[in-house]
């Protein structure tokens, strides 16, 4: 592919001889170089050259868009025309638009420039750490990988952004192994912009490591009872995502179904806790720097001290609901830890679980779910008597957030997100 | 219909190594009317070349996001570079692999483009329809999605041909209050294998799908929670084909087998009652085409049935031409990519459990206090076998009838105990195509089955 700016000015010139109202696109060029490793030992080294268009426009109170990754002249020309034509054909809407000019923007985050060599090393690196200090551990893949993304937004109001960035990515699934005893499967991902410490050392693979490890011996739980459920910040990243889906993103308030429609600006959760959408915290890694809609993306917090601050919505959602659009769309959850001690949380707990993955059903609209705790551990009397397995969890995400018992003072950062341990009463926990 | 612009470059292929070159253009046209508003209105195209190559137990693999004879050279050229310095860094020592029949496969089906007027206009028909009719309903969504992948394959070894997936669906989604006012959801996917048109001529050939969904939905506002527990249920079709695909699909992967799932060890034992058979069909399956049929891979294995169970006994996996080897039997076409940047993995193709002899209204008939579980709209398992499917339509049994409807919850077991515990099997079939398996990349699977009897884990409340 030539280069950004000069394909860019060519899709300029394109929409401004279509002649639509307006239009903004992204132009990507990405280099990706990965090595994988299955069944615990290498297997795949891969290079990839990827370009691609975005492109939507708006004529008429009316929308298209189209992306693809050919762009030569002809193919840019056909990619405008697609584009108009997905339009003319739409339904017009008033709410439709994009960001007011921005001005010019250049970006450059750390990373970009991957040190192949040296990620090669520090994949060894790992493989040989987990060999030498979790030996119960099959690694089942493993893929490393340094992505380079060199892009370019522009918007028919002004707008330029031009951002260079990179990272690495380890992402892991292993188990525990021991004779013919396997455990469930533990996902394990995390993103950095530098090789300066071990991987082993990143995110939650340790600890994670180490619960597959005592997974090795569960027991079956018996019985049903109501109590307290420790999610793990692994599981807590994935109801955090239901909880978004189903309260606060942009198809529940257009369907008006979201049971916090008419909540904003007041409590729906413990005032202990606070969720905040940080991409520009430094412990972040790989965020975007502009929006769908095409605005600079700025901090903001969806819960304030137990208060629903925001919905988590587009432009066009926000202009059909009368509601604020979302400050940015980069999905980079903070929840900053609180004051106790994750150890002296578990003693405060006379009988509950340990949840390290919730595998469940997506939640109704109303807010209910169920679904089996995995990786789990049995807490009674304030210590951990064993790992479970076959057991499931039961209750509703919006009264969850209200029951909150403690937050932890510990964090995990993956570079996507940081996040603690969350106790939460009043879940329904119930095995064979 | 993408132009051969590789097979005149096999004479690049490099000596001893076994070599894969792709071109491949995945094409999606999606439309979303939400509450009528068009939220999605779009075309996507990706296009480009790969090369895989395989030397002494590790594989180099590149592509480029172009395709014409010079990225084809590049790429080749990248991937055996990756290969070597896989082999010189991290030899394994292994020998190259069993080489495989020539042959090709001729492209089994054109992909035809629809304007995306005719998509709009068509998702409006059926939009209009149900408010219309419908207008008392809390929210509606109709979305149209049309996805197709072409491939061109070349192979060192092994079959070449061009291929096409192209599959076209409506997601109908219908939302209302119980009495309670507690929202409530119910969804449908129609659609299948083929182009817009092939599946799709007229919207009000729809409504009467649209009209079961509503009738369905009405009944689930007088639903009540399950009791939660471990009962005798029975699985309909659309459950039975989620747990082929999720809970012994994944577990029998050579890959997953490789990595420690509960299928290695229990390879020619009994993992299920002698009335539970399960196939990963190829192309064709009970004398039909098979929903999304695969006649070559993606490292040239022509395809063929995989028979995963027979008669409760588990007899085999699903495996790459490596993982055949590995295991000693012949590779039966179930390494497949998503797009040209992607490089094939053991995948499925259309799993399913085998019909039986029963009749559902006697499968219900027989049990005295338990569920028919009807439709999931989510399914999970992991390496153990263990399961967890959400079920968002069903009911009560009591006393050998269907009783009271059941809102939203979710079932769960070990693959390998449940299926032990199936005592009858219904004569019918029920396949569905619609979604995407996730496992590195995503990929369209078809997965079926008959009514199951058999006890699970049901969570209430």
């Amino acid at each position: 592919m030539e280069d950004i700016r000069s394909v860019g000015n060519k899709i300029n010139e394109a929409i401004q001889n279509r002649g639509v109202d307006k239009a903004q696109f992204w132009v990507t060029q990405k280099e990706t170089h990965e090595f994988n490793v299955d069944g615990g030992e290498f297997s795949l080294m891969r290079t990839l050259f990827d370009n691609g268009l975005a492109l939507t426009v708006y004529h008429e109170n009316k929308k298209g868009s189209v992306s693809t990754n050919k762009l030569s002249d002809a193919d840019i020309e056909a990619a405008v025309e697609g584009a108009v034509t997905a339009a003319e054909s739409a339904i017009a809407d008033e709410a439709y638009d994009i960001a007011p000019n921005q001005g010019s923007q250049c970006f450059h985050d750390n990373g970009y420039e991957p040190d192949i060599d040296r990620l090669f090393q520090r994949t060894q690196e790992l493989m040989a750490d987990i060999r030498e200090h979790h030996p119960k551990i099959m690694v089942m893949q493993m893929i490393v990988t340094h992505v380079k993304t060199h892009s370019l937004y522009r918007n028919t109001n002004g707008t330029e952004c031009e951002a260079f960035k990179g990272q690495y990515l380890i992402s892991l699934t292993f188990a525990g192994h021991e004779g013919d005893v396997t455990t469930s499967f533990f996902g394990a991902g995390v993103m950095t912009d530098n090789l300066d410490k071990r991987f082993i050392e990143l995110g939650s693979l340790e600890s994670q490591l180490k619960d597959a490890e005592a997974q090795l011996k569960t027991i079956p739980f018996e019985g049903k009872f109501e109590g307290v459920i420790v999610l793990t910040p692994d599981s807590l990243g994935s109801l955090l995502g239901s909880i978004i889906g189903n309260f606060v993103s942009d198809s529940v308030i257009l369907e008006k179904t979201s049971l916090w429609l008419n909540k904003l600006n007041e409590k729906v959760a413990d005032e202990r806790l606070t969720i905040s959408m940080n991409p520009s915290d430094p412990r972040i890694v790989g965020r975007s720097h502009v929006t769908a809609d095409g605005f600079l993306e700025e901090d903001y917090d969806l819960i304030r001290n137990g208060v629903l601050k925001s919905f988590l919505l587009s432009l066009y959602v926000a202009n059909k609901s009368g509601f604020e659009r979302a400050k940015n769309t980069s999905f980079s959850v903070v929840i900053e830890g609180g004051t106790t001690p994750y150890e002296d949380i578990l003693k405060g707990i006379k009988k509950g679980l340990i949840v390290g993955r919730f595998s469940g059903g997506q939640p109704g609209t109303n807010g209910d779910f169920s679904g089996v705790a995995k990786n789990s551990f049995l807490v009674e009397d304030g210590k951990i008597t064993g790992a479970v397995s076959e057991t499931m969890i039961s209750g509703n995400l919006a009264d969850m957030l209200l029951n909150l018992v403690d937050i932890s003072k510990e964090t995990v950062a993956d570079g996507g997100s940081v996040l603690p341990y969350i106790a939460f009463d009043k879940v329904v926990i119930s095995g064979k | 219909m993408l132009e051969d612009f590789i097979s005149g470059k096999k004479a690049l292929f490099a000596d001893g190594v076994h070599t894969e070159l792709r071109a491949q253009e995945n094409r999606n046209r999606r439309v979303s009317l939400i509450q009528g508003n068009l939220t999605a209105n779009s075309r996507s195209e990706v296009l480009g070349v790969s090369a895989r190559v395989y030397k002494n137990g590790l594989y180099g693999f590149s592509s480029m996001a172009e395709y014409s004879a010079s990225a084809a050279e590049a790429v080749l050229k990248a991937a055996t570079e990756n290969a070597l310095f896989m082999d010189k860094h991290v030899p394994k020592g292994k020998g190259a692999l069993p080489v495989l029949q020539a042959g090709n496969i001729a492209l089994n089906k054109a992909i035809a483009d629809t304007e995306q007027k005719h998509y709009i206009d068509f998702c409006k028909g059926v939009d209009d329809y149900i408010v219309r009719t419908y207008p008392k309903l809390a929210s509606r969504s109709v979305i149209m999605s049309a996805d197709s992948m072409e491939k061109l394959l070349c192979t060192s070894d092994g079959y070449d041909g061009h291929t096409t997936l192209p599959r076209s669906y409506i997601y109908l989604f219908l939302n209302t209050e119980s009495e309670a006012g507690v929202p409530l959801e119910l969804f449908k996917a129609v659609g299948g294998f083929g182009n817009f048109e092939d599946q799709f001529t007229d919207p009000a050939l729809l409504f009467p799908e649209v009209d079961k969904l509503y009738e369905t939905l009405m009944k689930k506002r007088e639903g009540v929670y399950a009791e939660a527990g471990y009962k005798t249920v029975v699985l309909g079709g659309i459950l039975s084909g989620m747990l082929a695909h999720e809970a012994v699909g994944h577990t029998v992967e050579a890959d997953l087998v490789l990595g420690g799932s509960v299928a290695g060890p229990n390879l020619n034992k009994r993992v299920g009652s002698e009335l539970v058979s399960l196939v990963d069909y190829a192309h064709t399956a009970f004398g039909k085409q098979a929903p999304l049929p695969i006649y070559v891979d993606d490292e040239g294995t022509p395809a063929e049935d995989a028979v995963l169970i027979k008669d409760g006994i588990l007899t085999g996996y699903m495996n790459n031409r490596e993982s055949a080897e590995g295991f000693g039997v012949k590779p039966q076409g179930n390494a497949r990519a998503w797009q040209f940047s992607d490089e094939p993995l053991i995948r499925m193709r259309n799993t399913a459990v085998l019909p039986g002899k029963d009749k559902l209204e006697d499968i219900i008939a027989s049990v005295d206090d338990g569920y028919y579980l009807v439709d999931t709209n989510n399914g999970q398992a992991d390496l153990t076998g263990e399961f967890m499917f959400g079920v968002c339509m069903g009911y009560e049994i009591k006393k050998g009838r269907l009783a009271r409807p059941i809102l939203d919850t979710t079932i769960s077991g070990v693959a390998f105990d449940m299926l032990k515990t199936v005592d009858m099997v219904s004569d019918e079939m029920t396949w569905s195509s619609s979604g995407f398996c996730g496992k590195k990349q995503p990929m369209p699977v078809g997965m079926g089955g008959p009514a199951l009897r058999c006890k699970v884990m049901i969570g209430g409340r």
